[in-house]
């Protein structure tokens, strides 16, 4: 089954529009999102930090949230985006 | 390197490169001379300031009134960044935006305090439904 991590902050709109959208997802395709809270969570948001230099260049240099990363293949998209987008993402 | 410097009239502070040619504050001419960061601690500790949610509200809205953006109409939206930036400061020490993570490089997070420098930032520049990356700030609409 494909997994995909998802990066949120608890106090970030952007994210919170988003989780309908992921549960939509993972019912319709079967991916799981793994969702790491970072704000308030430091081991996640080490994570997170961790994996900088790839989620880095194709999200304006930062680490933003929502970021939707897959670790395995290292295909990156952030910010609040289409619900389709998304699962053309998900599909790649 | 960025320094401080004091107004030698009325002690108000300036943290930069070079000091204004007039005080803001007292208006006097060529007035500030540098300082040491002792110095400048000391006389920033004159004045306690403490910012509720509301004050940074008011405060946010006054720096939007002469600009081109204004602090989101959505107020729920705006509750909860407030809600972020006012947890980050409590949990990690400045009112980092809470749809950005800092990168424990005190200098680079500086940038991601709010307001952040948004005017440059590819939501923002040259869009009509500009806004900053957290949506805090939008464009204003004519």
């Amino acid at each position: 089954m494909k997994k995909f991590l998802m990066f949120h902050g608890r106090e970030c709109p952007h994210c919170t529009r988003m989780m309908p959208l992921i549960e939509r997802l993972e019912k319709e395709t079967g991916v799981e999102v793994e969702r790491l809270e970072v704000w308030h969570n430091e081991k996640n948001a080490d994570l997170m930090r961790q994996y900088r230099p790839v989620i880095g260049p194709k999200c304006g240099g930062q680490l933003r949230t929502p970021t939707f990363f897959e670790p395995v293949t290292g295909e990156v998209i952030c910010g609040e985006i289409e619900y389709e987008k998304l699962k053309e993402w998900a599909a790649l | 390197m960025k320094t401080y410097w004091r107004c030698f009239v009325c002690n108000d502070i300036h943290y930069g490169f070079r000091p204004p040619e007039i005080c803001p504050t007292c208006k006097v001419k060529n007035a500030y001379v540098e300082v040491t960061s002792e110095e400048y601690r000391k006389v920033g500790s004159l004045t306690t300031v403490e910012f509720a949610k509301a004050d940074f509200r008011t405060a946010i809205e006054a720096f939007a009134a002469p600009n081109e953006f204004e602090v989101n109409p959505d107020r729920a939206k705006v509750e909860m960044l407030l809600e972020g930036i006012f947890n980050n400061e409590r949990n990690h020490g400045l009112k980092y935006c809470p749809c950005r993570l800092t990168s424990k490089n005190f200098e680079e997070d500086l940038k991601l305090v709010c307001p952040c420098n948004f005017l440059v930032h590819e939501t923002y520049q040259g869009r009509e439904d500009g806004e900053c990356w957290c949506g805090l700030f939008v464009r204003r609409k004519p």
